[in-house]
């Protein structure tokens, strides 16, 4: 029998990182013992942090380099992410802070809501989730958009819920751990839902199909974007420079053929 | 802060864990389920040994992804035919022509589905499933459904049922995807667009388009296992509920995350539809 190791897990980003589980499933298969240090259990923030900070409302692109690093692995694709999810959970809020302006039926104030509330809850999730890994905050931008006005705010939804459904579909396959991959699925379908819903919104009951199809699912597959054509789509809301790194070469094309 | 040291470690993957577990007593009484981890046990080496076992642990074979594609045909089957069968008789049934773009759409989308798992699982060289007979009554559930006249509320109870299901059967089959990044990637397109129509009909029947809680709404209690599990405040073991402050509460939580269903959950819930 090889002697019984230790391995000490400091942080919950450990637990998502590949190389570390291959090592706690050998270990575990071995009879070693494994520690979490209590860090790891006070991962959960509670932080009020609502909205972006003071660069809000810079020219997109004009701040500094976020990195991404896929070289990473699955802590990547967590961010990439953890990214997507900053920006809904901003407009969201703003969405919601211009109520007492905008001419939103009371219906679809809950509706929007409950998205501010879903979004922001998958922002805090992936910042818990990631640890010491969540350590950037990307302010937004939104052009001239108006807030107060409901077609406009509809229109903008509208695109972060299908890029975010494009995105999540298309960044599953980079991911090598099974729980990593549930916790993404968990996510993805709600935010078709949201999709499709705000689609709703905005084309009620509609069966027209197409990339420019206004039904509430516009194709029979959904579409599954690369991380290289989904940051570029997300620029033009984000005052930093969204920086991927070492993005994988290989990408597999869902059913679309359009990613 | 209600995590604890159970929760995180049940976070990792609690099934390739039992598997371990399970694998390290085959080891201790010298039996392999691969060739290599044989081999390396008749070596005596150990850790060339775990190596293959944890490779054998994390490889979903061929066969696995062959049995994910036969389940989600025979759901999209299920699906598909039901559709059909409302459209066609939409008159009959009394669908109102505002609301017959949604099912024709949902038509539309299940029978590609039906085509592109059918062409997918040709392709791995194995054979489609025949599309089986189906009761839609679900053995007299839901009594004396036949798509007939005055039946469009029952329609529209059963498609919330059968769209909210397939939400959550595809999500429960991803994992064993995760190899094949090609199966995965079509299965993961086609799992949001069941979501969407999720979505879609969840409002047409005037509820929230996403789960809260473990709630089935006013669908009939025998759905009630279509919902179970849904009220999962707990991802990547961390509980979530303090998340929900000032966002929601745990009501959020809960419908934030569409929780997965595993395949004999699905089938147990589908059984019934099966003639």
């Amino acid at each position: 029998m090889p002697e019984k190791k230790t391995m000490v897990i400091s942080s919950a980003e450990q637990l998502l990182d590949a190389k570390t589980r291959r090592n706690f499933l050998k270990l575990m298969g071995a009879g070693g013992a494994v520690f979490f240090l209590p860090s790891i259990l006070t991962a959960c923030s509670d932080d009020d942090d609502d909205v972006t900070g003071p660069a809000f409302g810079q020219p997109a692109g004009s701040g500094p380099a976020v990195v991404i690093d896929f070289s990473r692995g699955d802590v990547a694709v967590l961010q990439y992410a953890y990214a997507l999810e900053q920006l809904e959970a901003d407009f969201y809020t703003r969405v919601v802070a211009a109520f007492s302006t905008s001419t939103f039926s009371a219906g679809e104030r809950v509706v929007l809501t409950d998205v501010k509330n879903h979004e922001v809850i998958h922002r805090d999730a992936f910042k818990a989730i990631l640890g010491p890994s969540n350590d950037f905050i990307l302010n937004t931008t939104y052009g001239n958009l108006n807030f107060a006005d409901r077609t406009s705010v509809l229109a903008t939804a509208r695109t972060f819920e299908d890029l975010g459904v494009a995105a999540y579909n298309g960044a599953a396959q980079y991911l090598t751990v099974l729980a990593n991959l549930e916790l993404a699925g968990k996510i993805v379908s709600v935010e078709a839902r949201h999709a499709a819903v705000i689609r709703d919104l905005i084309a009620p009951k509609s069966s027209s199909q197409g990339d420019s199809g206004t039904s509430f699912a516009p194709k029979a597959f959904d579409d599954a974007f690369r991380p290289g054509k989904v940051v570029p789509l997300a620029q033009p809301f984000v005052v930093e420079v969204l920086t991927p790194r070492n993005a994988p070469a290989t990408f597999v094309q869902g059913p679309n053929n359009n990613g | 802060m209600t995590t604890n040291n159970t929760t995180l470690l049940d976070s990792i993957d609690p099934e390739i864990v039992q598997t371990l577990a399970k694998r390290q007593n085959e080891i201790a009484n010298g039996a392999g389920t691969n060739s290599k981890l044989t081999a390396a046990l008749a070596l005596g080496s150990i850790p060339v040994a775990l190596a293959a076992l944890s490779k054998d642990v994390y490889g979903q074979s061929a066969s696995d992804v062959l049995d994910v594609l036969q389940f989600a045909l025979l759901l999209e089957y299920l699906e598909a035919e039901f559709y059909n069968r409302g459209v066609a008789n939409a008159t009959v049934m009394g669908i109102p022509a505002a609301d017959l773009p949604i099912f024709t759409t949902i038509q539309a989308h299940e029978n590609a589905h039906v085509a592109a798992l059918r062409a997918m699982i040709t392709a791995k060289g194995a054979t489609p499933i025949a599309k089986p007979n189906f009761d839609y009554t679900a053995k007299g559930n839901v009594p004396g459904f036949n798509f007939a006249a005055g039946q469009y509320a029952t329609f529209q109870v059963l498609s919330q049922a059968f769209e909210d299901t397939g939400v959550r059967a595809y999500k429960g089959q991803a994992g064993r995807l995760i190899n094949d990044k090609a199966t995965l990637t079509a299965a993961l397109t086609i799992h949001s667009v069941e979501a969407r129509h999720a979505a879609e009909i969840r409002r047409l029947r005037n509820l929230k388009g996403w789960i809260t809680g473990r709630s089935r709404d006013d669908l009939p209690a025998f759905t009630q296992p279509i919902y179970d599990g849904e009220n999962n405040a707990s991802q990547a073991g961390i509980l979530l509920f303090p998340l929900g402050n000032n966002n929601g509460g745990g009501e959020a939580v809960t419908e934030a995350f569409d929780e997965p269903l595993t395949k004999d959950q699905v089938t147990a819930i589908v059984t019934p539809f099966l003639a």
